[in-house]
Parts: C-alpha cells; sequence; structure tokens
C-alpha cells in the first residue's frame, strides 16, 4: 500500500530514540534531581503513580466493558427512573467498589455516555472511593479507641455524594459538563469498541493522573508543617486547614486514615473533614474530572463539593464527636 | 497521535510498571501487597499497547468508527477535521513516569521525610494488652519499640535487650535518630518512626542503614504521640539496605 504523505516518526523510531536519549540523558538528569527535597518529590510522585496505575487499568476495563457490553436498557431497569431516587441507588453502590478514586472518574463517564443520569453517576463517583469496604475497614484499625470515627465516616460521605448528586440535578446544567461520547456504533464489533474505549480511556486519563501525581508530590515535600500545629486548636479554622491539607496530599482513600489518626492535636471533627474531603476532593481527582468531563464542570463541581463535605463534616463532628 | 505511537506509549508504560514489580525495585514506593496487581496491570497495557500497535500495521488510513467525536480535543488541536482514531495529546505526560524510573530511579524515602514529621506514634488500642517479647535478644521493628515505650510505659521493655533496623537520620539538637518508616498504601502517606540513641560515639552519616542493639532507658516522654523514646546502645553496625526499606 502505497501512502503519500510527509514522513511522521513511526514506533520504531521512537523506541531508538528514546534508548539513545535515556543512556545520554541518564548521566545528566539523574545528578540533576540531586536536593534532598526533590528526591523525595521524585519519590512521592513515582509512588504516587504506581499506586495509582492498577486502579486506574481497572476502571477503564469497567468503563470498557460498561461501554461495549452492557446494553442501556440494563441501567434503566438498575436504577429508579427518577433522577431524585436514583442519586442515593447509585450512592449506596458505591460502597461495593473498592478502590481508589482514579477507578470511579472512568466508571462513572461511561455510566453517564450509557443514559445514566449524571446526577447518579455522579453520587457513584463521590461515594465509591470514599465508602467502600477497604476504607471503612481501614479507619476502624486506624483509630481503635475511636470506632464512631468510621461510622461518622461512612455516614457523612455517603451524605454529601447524595447531596451532590441532588445539588447537580437541581442546579447543574448541561452546558457545565461533557459527557464523554457514545462510544458503540453499527458495523463495528463489541470487541473492538472494549478495546478503544480501554485504550482511549487509559490514555486520556493517565496524562491527567500525571498532572495530578505530579502537583501531589511537590506539594506534599514542600508543604510546611509548622503552621499545622498553630491553628489545630482553633475550632472552625483546624477543620477548613485539614480539609485543604487533604485536598494538596491527594492520599489513596484507603491509607488517609492512618495519617489522619497521627495528625493527634486535631479534633476528631477535623480528622472527620480530612477523611470526608480526602477522597472526593484532591489533585489527583481534580486533574482526572477535568480530562474527563471538562474543566468548566471540575471548576464548579470540586469547590462545591469541598463546600458541602467540610459544612457537613462540620455539623455531624459538633453532633455526634464532641 | 497515531495508532502505534498510542501502541508505544502503553509499551513503554506497561515495561515500567513489570520492571519495578519484577524485581524489589516497587518496594521503594508501594505495599508489598500490590505486587500482583502491578504485574496485572503491566500486562493488560502490554496487551492494549501490542494490539494498538497491531491495529496500527493493519493499516487503516480511515477513520476509526468505534470512537466518539471528543469535543475538548478538538479544540485543545484546533483540528477541524472529523478526526477519529487520534489518541489524546496528554497522554505524551504518560512518558515522565517511565523516564523517572528509568533515568533518576528514585530511592525510597529518607531521612529529609523522616527528619520533617512531627508525631512519631499513635496510641493503640486501650483495652489490649502488648504481648511480652520473645526470650532473648529480641528483634523489634521501631514502629513496635515506639509503641512499647511511649504507650505501655515500655513495661515489657524493661531490662531486655533488643535489636533493631533503621536508618540515621541527624537530631537537629545533637545525636542522631535511629528512624524507620512504614507506609500503608504508598510512599505518599509514609510515617517515620523515631527513637533516640544515646551513648554511642558513633557519627555516621544520614541515611546510613544501621542495625543497633541496646536497651530502652527513661527519658524519652510517655503518652505523647511526639515523644521519642530513647534506646542506649550497645553496638551499632551499619548494614547494607534492606529489601523492603519500610516496616
Amino acid at each position: 500500500m502505497s501512502r503519500a504523505r510527509r514522513y511522521r516518526p513511526g514506533p520504531v523510531e521512537i523506541l531508538a530514540v528514546s534508548a539513545v536519549g535515556l543512556l545520554v540523558l541518564h548521566r545528566i538528569f539523574a545528578d540533576a534531581v540531586s536536593t534532598p527535597a526533590l528526591k523525595a518529590a521524585a519519590t512521592i510522585f513515582v509512588a504516587i503513580v504506581m499506586q495509582a496505575l492498577p486502579f486506574l487499568v481497572l476502571g477503564v476495563l469497567l468503563s470498557a466493558v460498561i461501554a461495549a457490553y452492557v446494553p442501556p436498557s440494563f441501567w434503566q431497569r438498575a436504577l429508579p427512573s427518577r433522577p431524585a431516587l436514583a442519586v442515593p441507588v447509585a450512592g449506596c453502590a458505591g460502597a461495593v467498589v473498592p478502590g481508589c478514586e482514579c477507578a470511579s472518574v472512568p466508571v462513572s463517564g461511561s455510566l453517564m455516555s450509557r443514559g445514566v443520569a449524571p446526577a447518579a453517576a455522579l453520587a457513584f463517583l463521590l461515594s465509591s472511593p470514599a465508602i467502600n469496604p477497604v476504607v471503612i475497614v481501614s479507619t476502624f484499625v486506624a483509630f481503635p479507641n475511636n470506632p464512631e470515627m468510621a461510622v461518622a465516616r461512612f455516614g457523612t460521605s455517603l451524605f454529601v455524594a447524595m447531596a451532590m448528586g441532588w445539588l447537580w440535578l437541581r442546579f447543574g446544567r448541561g452546558e457545565w459538563i461533557r459527557i464523554p461520547g457514545q462510544r458503540h456504533a453499527d458495523g463495528v464489533s463489541r470487541h473492538h469498541v472494549f478495546l478503544a474505549s480501554a485504550t482511549h480511556d487509559f490514555l486520556h486519563a493517565g496524562g491527567f493522573l500525571i498532572i495530578g501525581a505530579m502537583a501531589a508530590a511537590v506539594l506534599n515535600v514542600f508543604v510546611p508543617r509548622e503552621w499545622l500545629g498553630s491553628v489545630a486548636g482553633m475550632p472552625v479554622v483546624s477543620v477548613v486547614a485539614l480539609a485543604g491539607l487533604a485536598v494538596l496530599l491527594s492520599i489513596c482513600s484507603e491509607a488517609d486514615a492512618f495519617v489522619a489518626a497521627s495528625l493527634s492535636e486535631f479534633s476528631l471533627t477535623a480528622l472527620l473533614a480530612f477523611m470526608v474531603v480526602g477522597p472526593m476532593v484532591d489533585m489527583k481527582l481534580i486533574a482526572l474530572q477535568t480530562g474527563t468531563f471538562g474543566r468548566r464542570f471540575a471548576t464548579r463541581f470540586a469547590p462545591a463539593t469541598f463546600i458541602v463535605a467540610v459544612l457537613v463534616s462540620l455539623a455531624v463532628g459538633a453532633v455526634f464527636l464532641s | 497521535m497515531k495508532k502505534d505511537t498510542q501502541g508505544v506509549i502503553l509499551l513503554l508504560v506497561g515495561v515500567t510498571v513489570l520492571r519495578l514489580a519484577w524485581g524489589d525495585q516497587y518496594l521503594f514506593y508501594v505495599a508489598e501487597g500490590m505486587r500482583p496487581f502491578l504485574i496485572g496491570s503491566g500486562a493488560v497495557l502490554l496487551g492494549l499497547g501490542g494490539y494498538a500497535l497491531w491495529e496500527a500495521y493493519q493499516g487503516s488510513r480511515q477513520s476509526d468508527p468505534a470512537l466518539g467525536r471528543d469535543p475538548e480535543e478538538h479544540a485543545s488541536e484546533h483540528d477541524h477535521g472529523h478526526d477519529h482514531g487520534r489518541g489524546p495529546r496528554i497522554a505524551y505526560l504518560l512518558l515522565v513516569p517511565v523516564l523517572a524510573v528509568f533515568i533518576v530511579a528514585p530511592s525510597a524515602l529518607g531521612s529529609f521525610s523522616a527528619a520533617r514529621q512531627g508525631t512519631t506514634s499513635t496510641a493503640p488500642p486501650l483495652d489490649v494488652d502488648l504481648p511480652p517479647l520473645p526470650p532473648g535478644q529480641a528483634e523489634l521493628t521501631l514502629r513496635d519499640y515506639v509503641v512499647r515505650a511511649v504507650w505501655d510505659d515500655a513495661t515489657t521493655l524493661q531490662g531486655r535487650r533488643v535489636t533493631m533496623t533503621g536508618f540515621v537520620t541527624p537530631d537537629p539538637s545533637g545525636g542522631w535518630w535511629l528512624t524507620r518508616m512504614a507506609l500503608a498504601c504508598c510512599a505518599a502517606d509514609a510515617q517515620a518512626s523515631r527513637v533516640k540513641v544515646i551513648d554511642t560515639a558513633t557519627d555516621l552519616p544520614a541515611d546510613t542503614w544501621v542495625t543497633v542493639t541496646g536497651s530502652w532507658v527513661q527519658g524519652g516522654g510517655l503518652r505523647d504521640p511526639a515523644a521519642i523514646p530513647l534506646l542506649h546502645a550497645a553496638a551499632v553496625r551499619t548494614v547494607p539496605v534492606p529489601r523492603n526499606p519500610y516496616e
């Protein structure tokens, strides 16, 4: 087959250049990352990426299965037709899917593309990293003397997820969100749709994950810990400060309970906010949401989720944890 | 981005993941339990990459009808045509971790991260008694030692000789701490346990791995998350970096 086109590098050229480049640049760049802070940031960056990748792969495979093999009629039967009722059902379904938030974003996008009401898919997106069994068990283990923390976390996170779904239903506008396009086309085998979706979703989401991981690694290393101690005593400021820290550190929801437990100078309410906000709003999630649903969506949804989560945490903490 | 470029990126990421998981290098970054998931996802990425390359060599220049339009991608690339089958350009960022692993090969977190930390331990369950140490010279993790010393009034440590392995972190107020980090999921959540080593003349550079044999002495503080217990050292021996630097 003859092709009249200008030269574009093919995979062989890319591999060859990469191999030579790696050998040559190894000397130069290995020494450039020499300060302890940059070394630690590099370690944390690779760690966040390697921790997230298996879950992202799982998420894109699941979302590709949804896109290729599960007909929209299944979702119409599985979920209540009224979106206001589908929101709590989808929120509770999050309790069944374990894993990092990296899996929930592609799955949620795929659900939307198959006709699930965006409000319900968003409730699932928020709840599944926050209330799945691994997270709740790890919270019990991290707070052995305060079992109420795990219960509070479950209830607060579920409520916030549903509240965000209902808020979207009431106030959300179609032009704010870019629903991933229908993947199924006539004449194309479903297996091809599956593979093409998985490939595209991984490349797309993976790129954004890298941005989130880089931001989180830099913040993890360069955020000074001293100022945290000074706000620990102030009732509301400490809650907002820990919520903000949760966003910056972007720790996986399975592990954030242990980090929370180590922040012992803070009130239980502030720790609750840290654990509720983290799985719902962090650098990885903001990046993934921007990539999957568009910047217009992320700039509205992420801050709104943050505010709702902090308010509900304050309320739950004031009533149940003091 | 053409199909074959997509395939190469997927292959490179898959190879990187497998490279880390095949040996022990993944232990610098994530918990040991992640290994099967890393291997599985690496294999999937190799499969997807191989399929993309195979498709590219099948040689179709036509649009891929399976993928829908991606408006944001169009806006960013300023394309005017219908352009299926093109992967998103942001995927080039996936090469960054590939380069990081193969060029920089970051090591496990060390004294820099351990020194930055505020608290050093958290209280164990109140109603559970810590089991006594096995007879003779006992080998402990640093976290175990800290919990026993700070939260259990060192009842299980009194008069016992213990051995612990960790790395050196200089104490700003003089001397050094024996440190080891523990992670739950990945290095981003790693926390350090620190023990102040006293009565030793050794002056070791930061991040040196050592095995210290000694016994507990009073003075480190009790029942305080920021307390750093003391260890009176009888012997300090440098050792190679353990297979898993984290506890």
